[in-house]
């Protein structure tokens, strides 16, 4: 529990730190990889720790940025507004997570990329509402009761702090009773059933908290951009989050935000000198999977063994008697 | 809407579900073969179209382009299995992503090469007209399309229940390690899957191509589309495939013209519904763990 302090007062200082410098655009990019964490920490809750891999989850990102494109000249309440954003999106993944968590994983991809495409096809195509291919404009104010803020500073600070909060809820949350039990029934399902959980119902929990999650960052980024589109529930997008998540690390908390921190930066870089950066993701990804490794998260974690390691053969050295040192 | 009106949006339907079935027909053989989703499929598809019209804007008649095609994503195909698929063989979600990969790179390729503009491919002249009964006028090429599609159909029923290369792939999705036993060349058998679905992909690519044209983004819609045909029709069964899409097919065709906004809803909810019912898919077997 201390390292798990240690790291999040880190992680604190890291955040509170990175404006002084930081460039106007850094600022900028900094606070869209703040959003896109919270996105991808919550589509690696559900690959990392439930074994459920979704191809359509932007389809949570694009109704929470929906409804507060929609609701916005309704509602001038942020915390409301946002509020409705995350109700309605978990009850849509616990109404359709009820009907896909029947299936197992591949239909379970399958079809919550068909998902993911629905919600593409409804923005679109309900244009007398969302303003169809075109987007919408989204006229809303962060206004969290001490004034509009709309500086980059303080957008910045913002996500921020709803990055922090969402990253110490899930920490919490995969510590607690329910977390280790999903876990488990990732890791052996059929033991799970046999000790009399009822897993789907813990599936289905994971699920509806991810959507939820998923939805806030939606939220957060219709705040963000100021204009949304149907793009925002595209699979491609959804695909682009995965491949965050595998970047940084499947299985791990904090590895799918530092994939969505890299990604961004890799992204921005990239597409200033060249056309092509789908090509180069799907370099990256292929090359990933194929060096089979896993993910940053998972790279640390190995350099931290293999440093262990070296210390405890150390000692054994100085030892008369050589024993045979596992890990 | 007059009857007229309806039986040629029928046709229309049948003919797109006959495209969707050629389609699936390959993700699912490669599905239960090799339990991969080919999320590269759609990529296929759209490759293949891309290539056709290319030989046709060089003079080339359809009916040579069509079979040039289908070999070339049908070598494309052989040479993905063997230079990645291969080396994640039983690690499915690597695999998965490895198509997901892929089907990035491939699709930015074209793009790069044929451009983003909508391009479509000629109708062959041959079948550029149309019949008519009385008041009725269908385009021979709807017709055509369906009779490609029953042929299809007719000869994935002969080579499965009547030859060795059929009864090795029934084995393969039944039980994968027992065909490897008895000391048939599984690494071939899943080069040669692949293959066949990666050529069967660029056949409905050319053959879709005078249908939907060819375009940035329809490589995603038709993936779309047929993993919901497979998911309705059912695992790794192509007479499920079959009679999916042509219920799929049918159903868009006609949901387009009663409610446009609310075609995709429909197909959803069709497939929510089976779903619901039957798990497995309506042909499906049970659903694999």
């Amino acid at each position: 529990m201390t390292r798990q302090i240690q790291m999040l007062l880190l992680l604190v200082i890291i955040v509170i730190c990175a404006p002084w410098i930081m460039t106007q655009y850094g600022l900028t990019l900094a606070t869209e990889i703040m959003i896109m964490a919270i996105f991808a920490m919550s589509l690696g809750l559900i690959m990392g720790y439930a074994g459920m891999v979704s191809l359509g989850h932007a389809a949570f990102f694009g109704i929470g940025a929906y409804t507060v494109a929609l609701l916005g000249p309704l509602l001038h309440n942020v915390f409301l507004l946002v509020l409705c954003a995350i109700l309605l999106s978990s009850l849509i993944a616990l109404l359709s997570g009820m009907v896909f968590i029947r299936t197992s994983h591949f239909y379970f991809l399958m079809i919550t990329l068909a998902f993911g495409q629905l919600l593409f096809a409804l923005f679109w195509q309900l244009k007398s509402w969302t303003g169809g291919a075109d987007g919408m404009k989204v006229s809303v104010s962060m206004d969290l009761g001490f004034g509009d803020i709309f500086s980059p500073l303080g957008l910045y600070y913002v996500m921020a702090v709803a990055f922090l909060f969402i990253y110490v809820l899930l920490r919490l949350f995969v510590q607690s009773p329910a977390g280790r039990i999903i876990k488990g029934v990732m890791e052996n399902e059929s033991r799970m059933i046999a000790l009399g959980y009822p897993i789907r119902s813990y599936k289905l929990l994971a699920y509806t908290i991810s959507g939820g999650i998923a939805g806030f960052a939606g939220a957060l980024y219709a705040y963000y951009n100021l204009f949304v589109s149907p793009d925002l529930s595209n699979w491609m997008f959804s695909g682009q989050v995965m491949i965050m998540v595998i970047i940084g690390g499947v299985g791990t908390l904090l590895g799918p935000a530092i994939g969505a921190g890299l990604f961004i930066i890799l992204q921005n870089f990239i597409s200033s000198y060249t056309e092509r950066w789908s090509m180069i993701m799907g370099i990256l990804l292929v090359a990933l999977v194929l060096a089979g490794k896993g993910g940053i998260a998972h790279w640390f974690a190995y350099i931290g063994s293999m440093v262990r390691r070296m210390r405890m053969k150390k000692d054994t050295r100085t030892k008369p008697k050589e024993e045979e040192v596992s890990d | 809407m007059t009857l007229s009106i309806l039986s040629v949006q029928l046709l229309t339907g049948l003919a797109y579900g006959m495209l969707y079935f050629m389609i699936a027909a390959g993700l699912t053989i490669i599905l239960g073969v090799m339990n991969i989703v080919n999320l590269a499929h759609g990529t296929f598809f759209l490759t293949g179209a891309y290539v056709a019209f290319s030989l046709l804007s060089n003079q080339v008649s359809f009916w040579i382009a069509l079979p040039i095609s289908v070999a070339v994503m049908a070598i494309v195909g052989i040479v993905i299995e063997k230079l990645f698929i291969r080396r994640v063989y039983g690690k499915e979600l690597e695999q998965v992503l490895l198509t997901f990969g892929l089907a990035f790179i491939i699709a930015d390729a074209a793009e790069w090469i044929w451009g983003t503009e909508i391009q479509t491919l000629a109708v062959p002249s041959l079948l550029d007209t149309s019949i008519s009964f009385g008041t009725l006028v269908f385009p021979v090429y709807r017709l055509f399309v369906v009779l490609v599609g029953c042929a299809l159909a007719a000869l994935l029923w002969y080579f499965e229940t009547r030859t060795r290369i059929g009864a090795v792939i029934r084995a393969g999705v039944d039980d994968r390690a027992m065909v490897s036993a008895l000391g048939i060349n599984v690494g071939l058998v899943f080069t040669g899957v692949f293959a066949f679905g990666a050529g069967l992909a660029g056949l409905s690519g050319v053959l879709g191509g005078p249908l939907l044209g060819m375009y940035t983004g329809l490589d995603s819609e038709i993936l779309v589309t047929s993993l919901i045909v497979v998911v309705v029709g059912g695992l790794g069964s192509w007479r499920g495939s079959f009679i999916g899409a042509i219920l799929i097919g049918l159903i868009e065709t006609l949901g387009k013209i009663w409610f446009p906004s609310l075609s995709m809803l429909i197909v959803f909810l069709i497939m929510v519904v089976v779903l619901i019912i039957r798990p497995q898919g309506l042909f499906g077997r049970g659903v694999t763990s």
